[in-house]
This record gives C-alpha cells, sequence and structure tokens, in this order.
C-alpha cells in the first residue's frame, strides 16, 4: 500500500507541475526550460571530476580488496559487535550506489533479510549514503577545491551510524 | 582533497589488484570506469535539466518560497548566513524535502542548485564555505522517510516484513542528522575564529 503510493507520487508532482504549465497564467514552461538549461550548464561542469572518480571506483571494485579486507577484518569486526558479513557492504557505501546496492542484495541473499546482519545491513543502508560521491559532486558542481572538514566529518558520521545502527538493531530486534 | 582519494584509491587497487592475482582486470576496468562516469552523467545530466527545470516552475509559482517558509524557523538556525542574505533557503529546503520524500533522483538537482546560491555567498571560492560543508553532510546522512528504494530490494530478497526496519532506519537517521549539523557547527565555529582574525588561512 505505502510503496505504490510512494510510487505514484513522483508521476503525481509531474502531474501537478504539467497542470500549473496547462492551466497557469504565466509562462510556466519557459520558465522550465530556463531551470533545465542551467542543469545542463551543471551537468558539464561534473564531467571532470565524475570520469576521475569512476575510474577509480572501477578500479577498486576490480581489484578484489573488498574481499581481502572483509576477510582480514572479520574476526576484529565480530569482537566489537559488528557482524562480520557486513564489511564489503560498508567498505562500497562511501563510494559508489551501484556498488553498495550489488553487495546489499548479495547479503540479503546469502543471510537472510531477516536475520541480524541482515536487519543490521538493511538499517545501515537505509540511513547512510554515499558520502564520497555527494560530496565530490556537490563540490565540483560549484567549482570547490578545498573542502576543509568535510569528508573527516561526513566520515566519522558515518562510522558512528554504522555502530549505532547495529546496537539498535540488537535492543530493537532481539 | 578530491586528488587525495583518487591517489589512495588507485594505489590500493593497484596494490591489492597485484596481490590477489586481478591484475588483469585492472585494465579493463580503467577503460570502463571512463566510460561509466559518462553513462553516469548522461543519467544524471537528464535528470539536472528535467528536475532544475520542474524547480524553476514551482519557483515560479511560489510554491517553493511556500515550503520555504515553512521549514524557515529551522533552517534558519541551521543556514544563518544564507538566512541573513535571502538567498538559497528556498533551494535548500526543496533540496532537503525531496530527500525526506525519498525522491532521492530530485533531490540531487535541488541540492546543486543549492550548493551554486551559497557559493554566491562564498567570500573564498576555492574553499567550501561552513553552510555548504553542513548541506553536504546533512545529505550524505540520508534522512530520509520512505527509502523505497530498500523496501523494494527487502521485498525481493524474500523478508517476511520488509517495513520492520522502518523505525530503527528513522532513529539512526535522525540522530545522524542531528550530529551531522552539531559537528558541522562545532567545526565550522573552531575554524572561523582564527581566520577572523586576519591569518590567512
Amino acid at each position: 500500500m505505502i510503496e505504490s503510493l510512494s510510487a505514484l507520487l513522483l508521476p503525481t508532482v509531474v502531474a501537478l507541475t504539467g497542470a500549473l504549465m496547462l492551466f497557469g497564467k504565466k509562462d510556466y514552461f519557459g520558465a522550465f526550460t530556463k531551470g533545465a538549461r542551467e542543469g545542463l550548464r551543471t551537468t558539464v561542469q561534473l564531467l571532470p571530476t565524475l570520469t576521475a572518480l569512476m575510474v577509480a571506483i572501477s578500479m577498486l571494485n576490480a581489484c578484489g580488496i573488498v574481499e581481502t579486507v572483509a576477510e582480514l577484518l572479520g574476526p576484529a569486526a565480530d569482537r566489537i559487535g559488528l557482524p562480520a558479513e557486513l564489511l564489503p557492504l560498508l567498505i562500497t557505501r562511501p563510494f559508489s550506489g551501484s556498488a553498495a546496492t550489488a553487495t546489499y542484495t548479495q547479503l540479503l541473499e546469502q543471510v537472510g533479510a531477516d536475520s541480524l546482519p541482515g536487519l543490521c545491513a538493511s538499517v545501515i543502508f537505509g540511513s547512510s549514503d554515499t558520502v564520497v560521491y555527494i560530496a565530490s559532486v556537490y563540490f565540483s558542481a560549484v567549482g570547490v577545491r578545498r573542502t576543509r572538514y568535510c569528508f573527516p566529518v561526513a566520515v566519522a558520521i558515518m562510522l558512528f551510524c554504522v555502530f549505532f545502527s547495529c546496537f539498535l538493531c540488537r535492543i530493537w530486534f532481539f | 582533497m578530491l586528488g587525495k582519494i583518487f591517489g589512495i584509491l588507485c594505489l590500493l587497487s593497484l596494490l591489492a589488484g597485484i596481490l590477489n592475482g586481478n591484475a588483469p582486470q585492472l585494465g579493463s576496468a580503467v577503460l570502463d570506469g571512463a566510460g561509466q562516469a559518462v553513462e553516469v552523467l548522461l543519467s544524471l545530466g537528464g535528470m539536472l535539466c528535467f528536475w532544475g527545470g520542474m524547480m524553476n516552475v514551482w519557483k515560479e509559482a511560489g510554491a517553493i518560497q511556500g515550503l520555504s517558509r515553512l521549514l524557515s524557523p529551522l533552517l534558519r538556525r541551521i543556514f544563518p548566513v544564507a538566512a541573513a542574505k535571502g538567498e538559497g533557503l528556498e533551494e535548500i529546503s526543496a533540496n532537503l524535502s525531496a530527500n525526506l520524500l525519498g525522491m532521492g533522483n530530485a533531490a540531487t538537482p535541488m541540492g546543486l542548485a543549492a550548493m551554486e546560491k551559497l557559493q554566491r555567498q562564498n567570500p573564498h571560492p576555492e574553499k567550501a564555505s561552513a553552510e555548504q560543508i553542513t548541506l553536504v553532510v546533512m545529505n550524505t546522512a540520508a534522512f530520509s522517510l520512505l527509502p523505497t528504494n530498500l523496501l523494494a530490494l527487502r521485498r525481493a530478497a524474500g523478508s517476511a516484513s520488509p517495513y520492520a526496519v522502518m523505525g530503527p532506519i528513522w532513529i539512526a537517521s535522525l540522530v545522524c542528522t542531528l550530529l551531522a549539523i552539531l559537528l558541522c557547527r562545532l567545526f565550522g565555529a573552531a575554524s572561523q575564529n582564527p581566520s577572523g582574525a586576519g591569518k590567512k588561512p
């Protein structure tokens, strides 16, 4: 029910905007093309950064480091209250939405969506985002080079969020 | 900073690729990655144009101003400079509401529009302003009332109760977002004072 309602959200928003163009008195389509042109400018601005970032992410996915790190750190992670199965997700999450989605799906298949690691992974997946990707896109779109304390703070919050999510799942579900 | 991230990722990947015997895949990964960048950009670019246009229509109709008036008691405290300049709060409220409603695809174009407005108030265009950082960190904390993507994935994986995680997700996102605002405020204040005294940052 909620899912189908939310699926309707975007089309409804678009249709309402269309209705505005149909019945409104102002030149709303002119406003649309003007805004869209701004979007085009931003897009062009993004390409240089995005090529570098995507090459780096693609290399990271291909080299197998995710599996290596997960194997090495697994026992240690278990000891500090972090299910070892989560590690691949934690490594890919900050960089790439599609890679994180793939690892999340694999993880759910391996351990089950309603197991403790599966639930922890779901909460982490739902309450964190692709930190590096978002920060890169946002800053390079406006030409900011020095990002100051942004990455340290964002990564610290994500780490906190990971532990907090696992803790929350333990007391919530078990 | 991006240069450092790029360097670390590439060096680590090369090292790990050689150690794992995945060196052959690395070469094609480089070629794929550059191609993927254009693919991502094409889909992102379509979205940027479309939602940028949509947002401009709502602005023309006065809907975004209404939204921003609704959120302004909150946003004024988080983004005092933008509030004082009277510019950017509309885009920020559109960005945060789109995130909240789970319209992630629409949120990015609005976030970028907000970044541009904030950039106009930025005295050092090369350097991120405190409010820009706050906006980015709030976006990475991903506070969403309805993460549709996640629910669909859980359902596809055969979960008996896809929605069971909503409570913990809301609590975790809320705590992380509040922590994000707090930390950004602390760091912003700490880094502001010395440069405000006339020292070269």
